[in-house]
């Protein structure tokens, strides 16, 4: 709980950790509202608009402890932009979720120092364009999995890359640069050494180094989803069982059910792990513990 | 009786910081009690009350030596949690500890993550208490700031605590709020509960407090009872602390034995004074033009029940140059709304507003910030850039003025700012704070500045040095209007006083006009000084309104006294 | 300059406030409102998931139909439906569009018909749900099922503090506003006015993130004195809280009946 000393390096408190995660969340998801509220451009099928403004959660990453202000931020951005808007869209968030809070924080363990303006330049862009990326990547595999015989169909599978591809460039141009380059490298050396402080914490210092445990490969990834999800089911299974209204004739008849259910979580876990594992090939071996993202704490 | 709570020789020391915040510091409060702490900022007080639900040493990392006693627990064994059971902490900021979208699930919040399974019962009890019972299923965003600080005290409430602490209870309250949260902390204590407040306004420690606690840098200087306390007027003053006016009164004319702490202790002690003749100089005030007009303006706007909300009915309001405005009235009375208005920032239902001969509702605001200043109560609303030099000059470069520069070490020097130059605004402490937002505002070279609650969250001895830099600015501004719960700013600043009421200007006049009208102030919710109101007590004609004012009198008196004796 | 105050009249607080409650709490009244947030849940896992894997265009059609009529049930306003269903249309064309340049012909429409489908079957099943809970039934939902207590408490300290970030970030906006110096000429198309605007709008951030910094620190500390470090995750605490949850013969016809629908779907299409 509260009790600790901070003789470790860069080893954060509970409540420190706490106090990161909330500060992104509150901030992501305050600018994600206001972009949500502003209305875009469209020329023909390109999108001129505000998309995010990655350089809250990016500038936390790279002053703070990259994996809380990570899973703040994509939190915040699901809790104001979408559960408060209305518009929160179930499974579609989870995806989101997942490639957001991996980019920002593959960009925050990128920046050894953050006062190395040109680390934190490569590293904003690295964080959208990872993020882009899995974005696109998610939304090929949609037409994939959801085109019977997609190869059949003469140029369609050309045409989705194309469109995807073009809009992945588009993002990380006009994003990318805007809204995450050019602010990132304004806040970060403003910041720096003057946001710790208040939260009690001593600034980042070039020799520190993340523990090894919290960069770990592809498996663990999977494994962890796995995991959260199977947890889901048995937490669900469970305290449905256990209930006291639940009738027993029922239990028969949804059994079927929980088979389908289970089918399908299956199937939506095999989907993010693919994507994530493909886009993850190309790009580089930090990896974050998911399992830790279940515990925020 | 057996202490509550023991602290002894206790050392801390925030990380980063180069010396100690608490000195070896021993104290013990006994069970039941009512205990003010006293001392300027910086002297360690909300430190020391830190330590008693133990967020230091456990939350706070830092040098710490010594032992905390409470309930016979020692802080250092045992978690926050455990301790916050016993121990309720209202913070200053009390709006941040506030966490839960509705009143209810906000009281309920603490005991039930506490596993308590009567959550339920108890936040409705806590609601009871402090009177908020009434608003239990609204949201945070529907109340007003008193009630949410009422809030921050239910939600504490509801674990039933035997101490209760209170950071600065009225430090943004209007005075009739003020009294009720006081109140209901009389009321706790009653029951048993002990309090602990940190408090400047001597005047509530006198009506209220059992027991002193004096605090400089880190020291205990002395504890005593609320009245011996008091009487060590040199030591208070010495540390910046005011003691209650009719204590100053008495301790300055001379009064023997124990001074009065409260006016029914002074009317007795001074009934032999009387006041006496002495021509007072009106200073002449010149009717130029009109700087400001309001016709008939109303202001209203949607409520979340959809429902429109009328903030000011038909007001209509001339402000000459010269004129020097306090307006003053309960929180929620259109003080802030009305000036509001004249920076276009709203805009008006209905009526005409003008601005130096520019019609508001077409002007954008861009442009009539070239003529009008608004000061936020919070300074950090003001504060757009990173550093106090930055922030200042901010207007001024942004319209390519040559001698930015120039100015702005001008305004630095005027503000007492020079060595903060290179500072964040935002990490400043209050009283600098507030001269920084002052000085970004006579950067924009305003003909007329608008502030609202200049002196609200500052210890009395800062409030003295923001009054005067007021005055000093007098000469810089063709008129200043000033939205106050100050009485002793409103006094000694203004040469007009414009009270509200619910939505309307009720009496438009001076402080002569407005604190002889008796139910002029209690239709409005105002507490004069109490200088003043002892003077009417003892049943002085002529009106006192500083304790400067009341020695004067007093003197010419005696002086009278002597050659007519 | 209208745009812009037009753009900070829709950001006055009060507005969003308006705007939030009535997201929060504009379907209350409703069958779907009524169900336990499992069942929604349970329903959701399906219809969320399953028109991925289904290829069978009637199916695919009966799924839609059943959720017009869930989200007519949800009252859902149809506005957004259509403009749901273009969207996911305006996609298609696009593809459609791209494909026909790459070589392709006219029969890419069925396949992309059936995409849009199966999106759109995904999309007003998202939508009956979560449009049909509040953020105390979703919170509680979510909790139940075995997400961390911090996820609920997110939800609803986002609920308590957005009105007040909100505003600060509207008083910070209106200083840079009155403080700076808009450009003297819009420009083509406004290119100055918007980029100066979004210029503040991100510069506006910086003192937001002291402030909230500054926050963020009481608001924990305040946590940790209200127990929720502790009791965030610990099982008697969320039994208290969820003790309201019930699943009821309701949500057991619920479920029952879109089985049956299902089944029924499979069996004589």
């Amino acid at each position: 709980m509260g009790t600790q000393t901070l003789n470790n390096r860069y080893t954060l408190t509970q409540s420190q950790k706490m106090m990161v995660f909330i500060l992104s969340m509150s901030l992501y998801g305050l600018s994600n509202m206001i972009t949500e509220l502003v209305p875009s451009a469209y020329l023909g099928p390109i999108e001129f608009s505000i998309e995010y403004f990655a350089f809250i959660p990016l500038t936390l990453c790279i002053l703070f402890h990259p994996l809380y202000a990570a899973i703040g931020a994509s939190l915040g951005e699901v809790i104001f932009g979408e559960i408060m808007l209305g518009q929160f869209g179930g499974f579609g968030e989870l995806e989101k979720f997942i490639a957001f809070s991996l980019a920002m924080y593959i960009a925050g363990t990128f920046v050894r120092d953050p006062k190395n303006r040109k680390q934190v330049a490569a590293a904003a862009l690295l964080g959208v364009i990872i993020h882009q990326a899995i974005s696109a990547t998610v939304d090929i595999l949609k037409v994939w999995v959801g085109v019977e015989e997609l190869e059949a169909v003469p140029g369609l599978a050309e045409s989705v890359v194309v469109i995807e591809g073009f809009s992945f460039l588009n993002d990380v141009l006009f994003s990318g640069i805007l809204f995450a380059l050019l602010p990132t490298v304004y806040l970060v050396p403003r910041l720096y050494g003057k946001i710790e402080p208040l939260l009690g914490m001593k600034p980042r210092d070039r020799n520190d180094r993340y523990s090894l445990t919290e960069i770990i490969g592809p498996r663990l990834i999977a494994t962890g989803i796995l995991l959260a999800a199977a947890a889901f089911l048995f937490e669900f299974l469970s305290e449905s069982g256990f209930n006291v209204e639940w009738e027993a004739d029922f239990l028969e008849t949804y059994g079927d059910w929980f088979i389908f259910v289970s089918l399908g979580a299956a199937f939506i876990v095999a989907l993010i792990t693919i994507s994530v594992m493909l886009s993850k090939k190309r790009k580089t071996q930090h990896l974050k513990n998911a399992k830790k993202e279940e515990k925020v704490s | 009786m057996k202490p509550i709570i023991e602290i002894k020789n206790v050392k801390y020391q925030y990380p980063g910081a180069d010396k100690p915040v608490l000195n070896h510091v021993s104290l013990s409060v006994d069970k039941g009690d009512f205990v003010a702490i006293l001392g300027g900022n910086g002297s360690g007080k909300s430190t020391l009350c830190k330590l008693i639900n133990g967020l230091i040493p456990h939350y706070y990392v830092g040098d710490y030596s010594g032992e905390v006693l409470v309930k016979g627990m020692a802080a250092e064994k045992h978690k926050v949690a455990e301790l916050s059971r016993h121990v309720g902490y209202v913070y200053q900021d009390f709006e941040n500890q506030i966490v839960s979208p509705k009143v209810i699930e906000d009281a309920e919040f603490a005991p039930l993550h506490y596993g308590l399974a009567d959550y339920h019962e108890r936040a409705v009890h806590a609601l009871d208490v402090v009177g908020l019972i009434d608003q239990q299923h609204k949201f945070i965003w529907q109340l007003s700031g008193g009630q949410k600080h009422l809030l921050a005290l239910a939600s504490i409430l509801s674990l039933n605590p035997d101490i209760i602490i209170m950071d600065e209870p009225v430090a943004q309250l209007d005075p009739q709020h003020a009294r009720e949260i006081y109140d209901i902390l009389k009321k706790l204590n009653d029951e048993g509960k002990t309090i602990i407040v940190i408090e400047h306004h001597t005047e509530f420690v006198a009506a209220y407090a059992r027991n002193v606690i004096l605090m400089d840098q880190g020291d205990v200087l002395f504890k005593k009872p609320v009245k011996e306390a008091l009487n060590e007027v040199d030591v208070l003053l010495e540390h910046q602390i005011y003691p209650p006016q009719v204590t100053q009164a008495a301790a300055k004319i001379g009064t023997s034995g124990i001074l009065p702490i409260t006016i029914g202790e002074a009317i007795p002690l001074m009934a032999s004074i009387v006041e006496c003749e002495q021509n007072t100089v009106h200073k002449l005030r010149t009717e130029d033009k009109p700087l400001v007009t309001f016709e008939d303006v109303t202001f209203s706007y949607k409520t979340i029940t959809r429902e429109r909300d009328q903030v000011l009915h038909d007001v209509n309001l001339t402000i000459h140059q010269g004129d020097y405005i306090a307006l003053v009235g309960n929180n929620g009375a259109g003080k802030s709304s009305l000036m509001r208005l004249i920076t276009g920032l709203v805009k008006q239902e209905k009526g005409q507003i003008a601005l130096d001969g520019k019609d508001v509702r077409k002007t954008p605001p861009e442009h009539l910030a070239e003529i009008v200043t608004y000061i936020h109560q919070n300074p950090e609303h003001m504060f757009i850039d990173d550093c106090v030099k930055k922030d200042i000059g901010f207007y001024m470069k942004a319209r390519k003025d040559p001698r930015t520069e120039e100015k702005v070490a001008n305004l630095l020097k005027q503000f007492e700012l020079t060595d903060l130059a290179e500072r964040d605004s935002r990490l400043l402490s209050g009283g600098q704070q507030r001269r920084a937002s002052l000085a970004v505002g006579v950067g924009m070279q305003p003909k007329l500045m608008l502030l609202d609650e200049p002196t609200a969250n500052l210890d009395i001895a800062t409030r003295k040095h923001i009054t005067r830099i007021l005055e000093e600015l007098k000469t810089q501004l063709q008129a200043v209007v000033i939205a106050t719960h100050d009485m002793q700013l409103a006094c000694e600043f203004a040469n007009r006083i414009i009270v509200m009421h619910e939505g309307r200007i009720i009496h438009d006049g001076t402080k002569a006009s407005v604190f002889t009208n008796h139910n002029l102030l209690k239709k409005a919710g105002l507490n004069p000084p109490q200088i003043f109101t002892l003077a009417k007590k003892l049943g002085w004609e002529r009106p006192v309104y500083t304790v400067d004012d009341f020695i004067e009198l007093y003197q010419s008196k005696e002086a009278w006294d002597g050659v007519h004796a | 300059m209208e745009y812009t105050r037009k753009f900070t009249e829709k950001l006055s607080v009060e507005q969003v406030k308006i705007e939030l409650l009535n997201t929060a709490y504009g379907n209350g009244g409703t069958f779907f409102a009524k169900l336990d947030p499992r069942t929604l849940f349970l329903w959701y896992a399906y219809f969320g998931i399953f028109p991925w894997f289904i290829h069978e265009v009637m199916v695919l059609i009966g799924m839609f139909l059943f959720m017009l009529v869930t989200t007519y049930v949800a009252r859902i306003s149809p506005l957004i439906i259509f403009i749901l269903c273009l969207g996911l249309l305006g996609q298609g064309g696009y593809l459609l569009i791209a494909s026909l340049f790459f070589g392709g012909d006219w029969t890419s429409i069925l396949p992309l018909l059936i995409l849009t489908l199966k999106l759109s079957v995904i999309s007003l099943a998202s939508i009956t749900v979560f449009c049909s809970m509040n953020p105390e039934k979703l919170s509680n939902g979510l909790l139940k099922i075995g997400l961390p207590g911090q996820i609920s408490f997110s939800i609803a300290y986002g609920y308590r503090m957005l009105p007040t970030l909100l505003e600060e970030y509207h008083h910070v906006f209106q200083s840079f506003r009155l403080r700076g110096k808009a450009p003297e000429k819009h420009g083509f198309l406004y290119i100055n006015t918007i980029a100066y605007f979004i210029k503040l709008a991100v510069l506006s951030f910086y003192p937001l993130l002291l402030s909230t910094a500054k926050r963020a620190r009481t608001t924990v500390e305040a946590l940790e004195t209200k127990g929720s470090m502790y009791g965030f995750n610990h099982i008697e605490v969320k039994k208290l809280k969820l003790a309201g949850l019930k699943m009821k013969k309701r949500d057991y016809y619920f479920l029952a009946g879109s089985l049956v629908y299902m089944i029924s779907l499979f069996l004589f299409l």
